[in-house]
């Protein structure tokens, strides 16, 4: 996978869009998940090879609010790759897992130890780790 | 956590690494100039096909488990794009972002071990 010999940069305008868009990004996927979960649960069944594929999950419209929600993400994403590394962009939507456990949490009432409240702590120390720096020289340019 | 369960997580994260991948191979593509579209178009529409493949493994697996309990696995992907796109899309991370990483696959670590 190699790049044409042409790469020119574009212009990018207002330097901070990226990192809005990436804010957005991650906001939509615990809207997602919780909503695909609740059509997950709408139409579990426990036979049957359809069920196994996980494509009964159509016939309930929380999956397609869920998808709704996946192509907000995508959009956004599409946007911040365009300007963002992968390795740093994918680290900072990282912090979903730490949001998707407290939506799960906060939402659906699944229980959360002790321990996965330090590991939500963790992961988000970690993507401070990552973009601070990353959204200080960003700013700087 | 049984064989077809860990099957299951296995194939999601080929699939997510994989889709993620190619995508931001298009949207590299959409910096150069002229954008190349039928370029950009095709890869952009491996990348989908590849996550759509991702979504459905994930959706039959949220069947059969709690969302709180199959999300962490998804955790070792960070590591998975890191290196990926280092590879092929010879990105550079930083040394402050190798930290980072570890720190956010051990998070993720504690949260499924928890």
């Amino acid at each position: 996978m190699t790049s044409g010999p042409t790469q020119a940069p574009r212009p990018t305008p207002g330097r901070l869009k990226p990192y809005l868009a990436m804010v957005l990004a991650v906001l939509f996927v615990p809207a997602a998940e919780i909503l695909l979960k609740r059509g997950a649960m709408a139409t579990a069944v426990h036979h049957g090879t359809v069920a196994g594929l996980g494509l009964n999950v159509l016939t309930s419209s929380w999956t397609w609010l869920a998808i709704v929600c996946y192509i907000a993400n995508f959009v956004c994403w599409l946007y911040a790759l365009r300007h963002l590394p992968l390795y740093l962009a994918f680290s900072l939507l990282s912090s979903t897992h730490a949001l998707v456990p407290i939506g799960c949490w906060w939402f659906l009432g699944e229980s959360i130890h002790p321990l996965r409240w330090t590991g939500i702590a963790v992961v988000l120390l970690g993507v401070v780790v990552i973009a601070g720096p990353a959204m200080k020289a960003e700013q700087r340019l | 956590m049984t064989p077809s369960i860990l099957a299951l997580c296995l194939a999601s994260q080929f699939c997510l690494v994989t889709g993620q991948l190619l995508t931001k191979h298009a949207m590299n593509a959409t910096n150069l100039s002229p954008i190349p579209w039928p370029r950009v178009l095709m890869r952009l529409t491996l990348g989908i096909i590849v996550l759509t493949g991702w979504f459905f493994i994930w959706a039959g697996l949220l069947q059969k488990k709690d969302l709180s309990f199959v999300f962490p696995f998804e955790g070792i992907s960070p590591v998975f794009i890191v290196l990926g796109a280092s590879i092929f899309l010879k990105e550079k991370p930083t040394f402050k972002s190798w930290i980072g990483i570890a720190l956010i696959s051990l998070g993720i670590a504690l949260v499924a071990s928890s």
